[in-house]
């Protein structure tokens, strides 16, 4: 009898569940486990603006029916850290002492929200944003009509503040070069967008650079941002927005090629014969633009799971990322990205 | 199994026994040896051989002054070193590898040992007789002064000749002080020289109306041993300039390392409101840490490759992302860009992808035709590394295929009584790697000049009561090193960026190391064969066994595991798989557990 081929997938988004989906097609007899550093299943990161819209029940939020992983004889790890990855034994460790063989590895891992290293010394006065837990977590710290100060402003916190300014809350913007983020936006072009946003209720702050973040004073603002060369602004929540860093410090003794991400040729395979990556996590060679470059965008990241584990199941598809990534503003006066389709 | 002999005299390494302790042994048996070099494995990857187990168990005991003896009989520069060291004990340190969680913090520890220790404690240095010889020593860096504490202890005169004011080398004006505070510096070198070693600064060497040759030093001394390092850039040809191919004929280009050696003679150095920086090692991001310490606005450190793959510690390169400086990966300069008055404009870069691996394991960058793009900047600094220079010398010697001085055994030359150690021989290293090789140089230039070897190494045997370590130490985090304010720590050239472990926290890391000296082994006679010292053990470290191959050096090699009870010829612990936590002992109903302290200590012959 033939041993089943023991598929891992590290990362439970949409990268990883596009995975998992097109493996279980593909194989139906294949072990198929997802690890996950987070105590929930699948749901929908674009989803989590609505907790104010009164969304706090995390079933909500689910991609699938809880039973779609006995469904699917898909095996998912929750609350589980990966340390290091092994290439050459294909062992994964834990950081709760547990090892772990496969026989084919997935690296969806997605990115972690992005803090400047000048920052991150005020990391404990900041919220996020990047889990159902940290979104309900902002929600119970801004009080109604609240203030929240966003420092950057990337496409997945602009998202949020669109939500923020339809719902009565404040946002005050201190826009850079991570505003727009990971839309690549023109010098000629940036006016408009930043109007756009004004338009949308946003109240912005341009060209001023955070260099620390304090506890308001007593009766004031519970936050404080502090300027480089003076000045600040006061709010109820921090969050910084700066995009996303790829989340892949575990795979840096595995033996695959790292950059900034995990590196992958269009077939999104690494430099080790067992192991791809997908989504937020891989930096995918483009013959195009000379050069290796991310994708984002959940349908962008969808995409990269199912062609990454069509590859390997044997496929040699390379993958073509969404043509259109352009920044636009809608008929309304307001911004309008394809990276918050999904 | 080992030669049981009483302990002869004049170990130079002896720590001081925990009371209640039994016999010690010393032993040359090759098994032993192999056994420390194998199971302790954060020393055997110090070039120093620093007794690292032995010093943070000190640590943790409070006992600050022992650890930085333990630290300054390998390494005469703990706190120095405690800063600025490479860590190559950390790369291979067990609680790093899979499964462990991360890697002992070492280098601060030995830091802490250095900060922690009274003021005024007592320094053990062992002497040897006067042996009426003299030896002079070229470079007061690293190597140089390792080598010449170490001749002298031996009994030799020793002189050092030095081209600067001031002794240190790369560790006074290569590094800057905001990594390494100067007072730092200035008390372990005056430690190591004080005890009768000459130091001649300003003293250049050739043959130069003023300076001295090395014919005469040769005449005038016993043995020459130069450790003049590596202290010229490598040079980059980039077109672009007047003077062809010369960077630095354009106005805003310098190299790196004459950047910071300036700085450090005391030359007021400036930087523009760019600067880029090409280059991946520690210099290269000293100058970006510099430039943004001079007033530069924006600094960005571009390198050939990855992040990953740059030879500097991971902490080194998250404080220099601190204070705001960029690190660009997968690019090489290419051109300069020059404006009408002579002026750097910016760099004209081409994108890299990753290559194969080279021979020095370093990663190669395959450059992408037609991907040319340009950086805009002011200032250029250049640090793609450093080379030896011996031109200087007015004696011939013989040179291997990269331009450095050929060594034999000991150091020797090809010219007899000529020695040569550190970077000058090596190219550039670390500076531990430059300690150890100076001080295993001036053993091979006693041993010449004596004509016989007076020391040898042994491991020191000595039997511990019980286990010393909890199994919850396991589940310590690493302790994060304090560092100085962001928004004050750039607004001084001087003012130390990291500012040390206070006890609380060197105590919380010290446990964290496994003690890996402590071999724990089963008396096979008294065994009962139970088990309960394998259902106990946390990982896969008690193993039954066939038996145990010798290599032929006479080493242990593999284990022969068995998992029928009818093969099994012992029940063995795996030293490389235990983390030292001790329930086998306290579960074992017959006693048949031992713990014996296991290191290398030098003796007389």
């Amino acid at each position: 009898m033939v041993e089943a081929i023991h598929n891992v997938i590290i990362g439970n988004g949409s990268a990883g569940n596009g995975a998992a989906v097109t493996l279980r097609e593909a194989d139906p007899d294949c072990h198929i486990t997802i690890i996950t550093m987070g105590s929930l299943p699948f749901y929908n990161r674009y989803d989590l603006p609505r907790v104010f819209r009164g969304c706090y029940d995390w079933r909500e939020i689910l991609v699938h029916p809880l039973s779609y992983y006995d469904d699917n004889d898909i095996t998912l790890r929750r609350n589980s850290r990966v340390t290091d990855v092994d290439g050459r034994n294909r062992m994964i460790a834990f950081a709760h002492n547990e090892a772990m063989h496969y026989d084919r590895l997935l690296v969806c891992a997605g990115g972690q929200g992005y803090l400047p290293e000048d920052l991150s010394d005020y990391r404990d006065l900041m919220s996020g944003f990047g889990s159902f837990e940290a979104a309900i977590s902002t929600y119970k710290a801004l009080p109604a009509g609240g203030a929240l100060i966003m420092l950057g402003g990337d496409m997945i916190g602009l998202d949020l503040a669109r939500t923020l300014t339809d719902t009565g809350y404040r946002v005050v913007l201190l826009a850079n070069e991570y505003t727009f983020w990971p839309h690549k936006v023109q010098d000629d072009e940036r006016d408009g967008f930043i109007n756009a946003l004004e338009h949308m209720g946003v109240e912005v702050i341009d060209g001023v650079h955070p260099v620390a973040v304090e506890e308001g004073e007593a009766g004031k603002p519970a936050r404080r941002v502090v300027f480089e060369g003076g000045g600040d602004v006061l709010g109820d929540v921090v969050m910084p927005s700066y995009g996303l860093s790829p989340t892949a410090e575990f795979m840096l003794g595995s033996g695959v090629d790292i950059e900034r991400g995990v590196l992958v040729d269009p077939t999104l395979h690494t430099t080790d014969e067992n192991i791809w990556a997908a989504g937020d996590v891989c930096q995918i060679w483009s013959a195009e633009d000379n050069a290796y470059r991310f994708y984002y965008g959940w349908n962008n990241v969808r995409l990269m799971g199912e062609v990454a584990a069509r590859n390997v199941t044997g496929a040699n598809t390379a993958f073509e990322g969404l043509e259109d990534e352009r920044l636009r503003i809608d008929k309304k006066g307001h911004l309008s990205s394809p990276f918050w389709e999904h | 199994m080992s030669e049981r002999d009483e302990a002869k005299t004049g170990d130079v390494a002896r720590p001081a026994p925990t009371p209640g302790e039994g016999q010690v042994w010393y032993s040359d048996d090759p098994r032993d040896i192999g056994w420390v070099r194998e199971n302790i494995p954060c020393q055997t990857a110090c070039p120093a051989l620093t007794n690292i187990p032995a010093y943070i168990q000190a640590i943790m005991e409070k006992d600050y002054g022992r650890a930085y003896e333990i630290n300054r009989e390998a390494n005469i520069l703990p706190g120095v070193l405690g800063r600025i060291c490479s860590r190559p004990c950390e790369d291979v340190c067990r609680h790093g590898e899979p499964g462990n969680g991360t890697p002992v913090d070492i280098c601060h520890l030995k830091r802490s040992a250095s900060d922690l220790k009274d003021t005024g404690h007592r320094i053990n240095e062992s002497l040897y007789a006067p042996s009426g010889k003299r030896v002079a020593v070229i470079g007061a860096g690293p190597a140089g002064v390792a080598a010449a504490h170490d001749l002298s202890l031996l009994g030799h005169d020793v002189t050092i000749f030095e081209r600067e004011e001031d002794p240190g080398g790369m560790l006074r004006y290569g590094i800057p002080a905001f990594r390494l505070p100067r007072d730092v510096l200035h008390v372990e070198l005056h430690n190591a020289l004080r005890l009768g070693v000459e130091l001649r600064t300003g003293v250049e060497i050739g043959n130069e109306a003023g300076q001295t040759s090395m014919t005469q030093l040769r005449k005038d001394y016993d043995a020459v041993l130069l450790t003049t390092g590596a202290m010229a850039p490598v040079d980059l040809p980039l077109s672009g300039g007047e003077g062809k191919d010369d960077p630095t004929s354009v106005k805003g280009v310098e190299y790196g390392l004459n950047f910071l050696m300036e700085l450090h003679r005391g030359m007021k150095k400036k930087v523009g409101k760019r600067v880029a920086v090409v280059g991946a090692g520690f210099t290269a991001l000293d100058c970006a840490r510099v430039a943004k310490r001079l007033g530069a606005e924006e600094v960005t450190i571009h390198i050939r490759t990855a992040e990953e793959y740059i030879p500097v510690t991971k902490d080194e390169i998250f404080e220099t992302k601190r204070e705001s400086i960029r690190i660009k990966g997968l690019r090489t300069p290419g051109e300069l860009l020059v404006d009408e008055n002579g002026a750097l404009r910016g760099v004209d870069f081409v994108q890299n992808r990753l290559g194969g691996w080279r021979e020095n394991g370093r990663r190669q960058a395959v450059a992408i035709d037609g991907s040319e793009f340009v950086e805009p900047c002011d200032t250029l600094l250049i640090a793609i590394g450093q080379r030896t220079v011996n031109d200087f010398l007015d004696v011939e010697l013989e040179l291997d295929r990269w331009g450095s001085v050929k060594t034999g055994e000991g150091g020797r030359t090809s010219i007899d009584g000529i020695f040569a150690a550190g970077d000058f021989v090596a190219g550039p290293t670390t500076i531990i790697e430059a300690i150890g090789n100076g001080r295993n140089i001036a053993g091979g230039i006693d041993h010449w000049l004596m004509g016989r070897q007076r020391r040898r190494q042994v491991v020191r045997i000595s039997p511990v009561e019980g286990p010393l370590r909890e199994r919850s130490f396991d589940f310590i985090e690493r302790q994060d090193m304090p560092t100085a304010p962001l928004a004050k720590r750039t607004r001084k050239l001087t003012r130390e960026v990291e500012t040390g472990f206070d006890e609380e926290l060197a105590a919380t890391e010290s446990k964290r190391c496994y003690l890996c000296n402590l071999k724990y082994q089963i008396d096979v006679d008294n065994c009962i064969y139970c088990r309960a010292c394998i259902e106990v053990a946390p990982k896969n470290c008690i193993k039954l066994v066939e038996g145990v191959d010798i290599r032929e050096d006479g080493t242990y090699g593999e284990l022969r595991e068995t998992k029928k009870w009818d093969e099994v010829g012992a029940i063995w612990i795996d030293n490389n798989e235990c983390i030292r936590c001790g329930a086998c002992v306290m579960v074992c109903p017959t006693n048949c557990i031992s713990i014996t302290r296991n290191e290398f200590v030098t003796q007389d012959i």
